[in-house]
């Protein structure tokens, strides 16, 4: 799943007919009064500015302002770009007009095994979450479209009533259109209103989550996918996904700060059962992290280098099941590497490395990592004769 | 037994270079097994019409590629199922057109990053069509002993370790492809090994899931357990633990679900493979999974780390009711090798090869050529040139520079001689007649012989014989040569004579003379030169034979001596062929005016027969 920020999310809206309101992203105040000059909707407008970031909270951290006014709202953008919250340093602003609204509703396309949900409901906001039960449901199998029928039945069901059938019922056509065509796994319009300045429905918020494998056939995806867990990437997170976005196979590094217990695991797999055993034990992770499907040892030597970096680290785990085709010898020598340069530069005081692995040319692999100790790294080095999980115990329990 | 594939399945395996890297694999596990290599055909566009080499035992197969399936199942109707390694962008069709094969049964997806639109689609349509499509992301198949689909179950020696040449009683069914293979190692270890091992793929959507194995491995009476590890997102281990929980089952369930890490971690936090994510309300999360499976009668280890004894306990169970019967292995040694390469047999010192051919001068097996035992970089660094190369390959032997100096005026002296003479013209003809550089330049080379630049060995040799038989005799040297050879090679010019000498022949009978070398053959030649200019005025030493006496008296074998000439007018014909080029010299045609037509006149051809 990747995330689309609201600025690109709406922009994908537009393309699919649905009526958003009327904003611009900015990233550099430089550009400000110039947008205020060529978009006569911001000298009339009460506007809202809000940090366009993947930040969560962003209400309750004061990136979020309502309201406004061209001066205040220029202002507001000014005083929001480039603070930095939690490590982030804002670098995008984003200015939408403010629709005064009474109603709110909600609609929502979701991506299923089988096909997709369409849900609906006469109520918006946090009411949502408070009445799940309310909410009603469409099924549509893959490869169709939702009919007329079943989409007025649904927005029947949702205690629409008059005019409004049709107009939600077209509306909810329109995001399955936009959903399907753009390789959607989950959208989400929250809250949906009636303009009053012309009495039609306008989508006040955009949740696009998009399907990133399907890239390659929309070459109109200009904009980079979001991070989902309330944060944004770190330089060093951003390096590694650059770098595994080239390389055949593949190399992963997500950072949790404070942990002391350093990932260097092999496999989607056998990886999350390694974080699995440290948070078992008691341990704290200090990343997430994983390389398979053969990848080349330079990029083994980068995730290397970036765990290694990690500071306050006491252990790396450099776990793996029994591979089918990754070449143990070959990934290896760039952990290895990657283990020299960090040494040099002095990371690797008290750091214990802790290694089981099998597979291809697992003999020489793991006699290389051994020798290590001789050139003064702590390392414990297991084959296939030790159980999966079995050097976490070792390293956390001693 | 087995399920899904087996000792009858043959494979279409459709794409490139991992499709037929899986082939080796496969064609591995046959020999293993004793069983017929089970790769039909590929189905690669860009090779279609060719074959591809797969190693199988000591020989080779050759395994033809087409363009479509339809093409590869006409020609090889016995294959009943595809394994699919496209790429992601085009793997959605390859694999509808596998659905739609009305020989092909089962498709096994192995591309990874297939869009989920196109997974969900490719599951209606199998749906439709009745076949199973395991995948994507999937890392194949394996059943011990019958069939190896994919590369699953890793090198040669890992399968002999995890005794996949036999069934076992356990069969795997694993989102994640590395885990399968780790499950089969511990099954050989903590009981008697696997059945069929089935990887699913951690996508959230796969087209196959564990209950459509699961209803498999039930009907397999071979199969007594089957281990499945599941991951948290998605609800397929909870559709497992319903499916167990439907009615009494005859196979033992393990479970195991990895993902309870990420109750202690921030949220939103994704790990590991594509399908794997929380729901909302705590639904798919590790715990929730694991407590179901649990509640449903699977046997749930507390963590990864217990499986192994719990598979040990399972084993001793069944083994307790009588349900499995230890198996008597043969040891691992007693198992077929995959043959050695016939470099690793000779490094082993196990066999003695009777080589083709013999080399004295040059090895290139390091990181550097050697020339006669001195690397090249050396000779650089320490001041060292082309004719002391020549010297080391030529004649094996490090010149002095005395000789090397010879050397360097020689090759310098004979590099051209203008466009008109046979070489350069040859090479100039072939490259106004649009000829590459390496042909035009051979077809200039082969005009020296006898007439042309050829005639330095022929002069060495009978400078020498004069000098042995005849050293103080020159009529009786050229009695001799007139009676046995005819003219004296490297003596006589068409247009020098003693009034109009050879400047390079002068020049480099002055530079030997300078450097002081020792030169018998070529004071031997001047003598002859003497005594034959008497009788005619261009019957001067030439520098063919001038060159012969040089070199000889340094020591070059007379073999070799051509080398020289042919080395140093290699140099004018490029250089002839360049200049063509860049000046974009016309087609060569010769003017009638200067050929003789001394041909009969036109005349009636008679009547045939007569």
């Amino acid at each position: 799943m990747a995330k689309v920020l609201e600025g690109p999310a709406m922009e994908l809206f537009n393309k699919w007919g649905i009526r958003t309101p009327r904003h611009v992203v900015i990233s550099d105040t430089h550009q400000i009064d110039g947008l205020v000059q060529s978009n006569q909707w911001m000298r009339e407008c009460k506007m809202v500015v809000k940090a366009h970031e993947a930040i969560g909270s962003r209400m309750k951290l004061g990136l979020v302002k309502v309201e406004l006014d061209v001066d205040q709202a220029v202002a507001a953008a000014k005083e929001i770009m480039g603070r930095t919250i939690q490590g982030l340093t804002i670098s995008q602003v984003i200015i939408a007009e403010m629709i005064p609204h009474t109603e709110e509703y909600y609609l929502a396309v979701k991506s299923l095994r089988e096909g997709a949900e369409v849900l609906m409901a006469k109520f918006g906001g946090i009411e949502v979450e408070e009445n799940w039960e309310k909410v009603t449901k469409t099924f549509v199998e893959v490869g169709e479209t939702p009919t007329d029928e079943q989409l007025e039945k649904c927005a029947r069901e949702a205690g629409f009533e008059g005019e409004m059938v049709d107009k939600i019922r077209k509306f909810a056509f329109r995001l399955f259109e936009c959903y399907d065509n753009e390789d959607g796994q989950y959208m989400e319009i929250n809250p949906l209103t009636i303009n009053p300045a012309d009495g039609k429905l306008v989508a006040l918020d955009a949740v696009v989550l998009l399907d990133a494998d399907a890239r390659f056939r929309h070459p109109d995806w200009s904009f980079s996918f979001a991070p989902e867990f309330g944060r944004a990437y770190t330089e060093d997170e951003k390096q590694i996904m650059e770098i595994d976005s080239r390389v055949k196979g593949s190399v992963k590094f997500i950072e949790i700060p404070g942990g002391e217990v350093a990932m260097l695991p092999a496999g989607g797999g056998a990886s999350v059962f390694y974080s699995d055993a440290v948070v078992a034990l008691g341990g704290s992770l200090a990343n997430y992290a994983e390389y398979s499907g053969d990848p080349p040892a330079w990029a083994v030597e980068a995730l290397t280098d970036k765990i290694c970096s990690l500071p306050g680290i006491k252990h790396i785990i450099v776990g793996g099941a029994i591979a089918n085709f990754t070449d143990v010898k070959a990934t290896f020598t760039g952990i290895i590497a990657g283990f020299r340069k960090a040494k040099e530069e002095g990371k690797m005081n008290g750091v214990k490395i802790w290694v089981r692995r099998g597979g291809p040319n697992e003999a020489i692999g793991l006699d290389y990592m051994r020798k290590l100790s001789d050139e003064g790294f702590d390392i414990q080095v297991f084959d296939r004769y030790t159980p999966l999980t079995d050097l976490v115990k070792f390293a956390l329990k001693g | 037994m087995s399920i899904v594939a087996n000792k009858d399945s043959r494979v279409v395996i459709m794409g490139g270079v991992a499709g037929v890297n899986a082939a080796k694999r496969m064609a591995e596990f046959s020999h293993l097994c004793g069983l017929e290599p089970n790769v039909t055909s590929f189905v690669y566009p860009p090779d279609a019409g060719k074959s591809v080499e797969i190693p199988f035992g000591s020989q080779f197969l050759s395994v033809p590629v087409y363009k479509t399936l339809t093409e590869a199942t006409k020609e090889h109707p016995e294959s009943n199922t595809a394994l699919v390694y496209i790429g992601a962008n085009r793997a959605y069709q390859g694999c509808m057109d596998a659905l739609d094969n009305p020989n092909i049964k089962f498709v096994s997806m192995i591309t990874e990053g297939v869009a989920e639109k196109d997974a969900k689609l490719l599951i209606r349509h199998s749906k439709k069509v009745g076949k199973l499509l395991n995948g994507p992301s999937a890392i194949g198949i394996m059943s011990a002993g019958e069939c190896r689909l994919g590369v699953i179950g890793g090198e040669y020696n890992n399968l002999k370790l995890s005794k996949l040449h036999r069934q076992g009683s356990f069969g795997v069914i694993t989102k994640s492809g590395g885990l399968s293979n780790e499950i089969m190692w511990m099954l050989s270890q903590f009981a008697d090994g696997s059945t069929t091992t089935i990887g699913i793929g951690g996508d959230a959507f796969p087209c196959t899931d564990f209950v459509n194995f699961l209803e498999m491995f039930e009907k397999d009476q071979q199969t007594k357990a089957v281990v499945i590890v599941g991951e948290m997102g998605g609800d397929l281990e909870e559709k497992a633990a319903a499916w167990y929980a439907e009615k009494p089952r005859r196979i033992k369930l393990i479970g195991v679900v990895s993902g309870f890490c990420q109750e202690s971690l921030p949220k939103g936090m994704k790990f590991g493979h594509a399908g794997a994510k929380e729901g909302q309300h705590g639904e798919g999360s590790a715990r929730y999974k694991s407590d179901i499976m649990s509640k449903a009668g699977v046997i749930v280890p507390p963590t990864f780390g217990d499986l192994g004894p719990t598979i040990k306990q399972v084993y001793e169970d069944l083994k307790a009711t009588g349900q499995i019967k230890e198996i008597d292995d043969i040891p691992p040694s007693q198992l077929p090798d995959l043959p050695r390469k016939v470099e690793e047999v000779i490094k082993a010192g196990d066999v003695q090869v009777q080589p083709l051919f013999k080399t004295t001068i040059s090895d290139d097996r390091g990181e550097e050529p050697l020339y006669c035992g001195y690397p090249a970089s050396e000779l650089i660094n320490k001041g060292y040139e082309i004719p002391h190369v020549i010297g080391l390959l030529w004649n094996k032997r490090l010149l002095n520079d005395k000789e090397a100096e010879v050397i360097r005026r020689i090759i310098m002296l004979s590099a051209d001689h203008g466009p008109c003479v046979s070489g350069a013209l040859g090479t100039i003809i072939a490259a106004c007649a649009g000829i590459g550089l390496s042909q035009s330049v051979a077809a200039g080379l082969i005009m020296i012989g006898p007439r042309f630049g050829g005639a330095v060995t022929d002069a060495s040799k009978y400078f020498n014989y004069g000098l042995v038989n005849y050293p103080n005799d020159i009529p009786g040297f050229l009695a001799h040569m007139k009676k046995n050879v005819g003219p004296v090679p490297g003596i006589g010019h068409r247009v020098k004579s003693l009034k109009n000498p050879d400047k390079r022949v002068e020049e480099l009978k002055k530079c030997v003379k300078e450097l002081g070398l020792r030169s018998p053959h070529l004071d031997y030649a001047l003598e002859v030169e003497r005594v034959t200019t008497t009788k005619k005025d261009n019957l001067i030493l030439n520098v063919d034979g001038c060159i012969a006496c040089v070199l000889t008296d340094l020591g070059f074998p007379a073999d070799s001596l051509n080398g020289f000439f042919i080395l140093a007018r290699t140099i004018g014909m490029i250089g002839h062929w360049i200049d063509q080029r860049r000046e974009g010299g016309r087609l060569i045609r010769l003017y009638n005016y200067l050929v003789n037509f001394a041909v009969p006149r036109r005349r009636e051809v008679p009547d045939k027969g007569k």
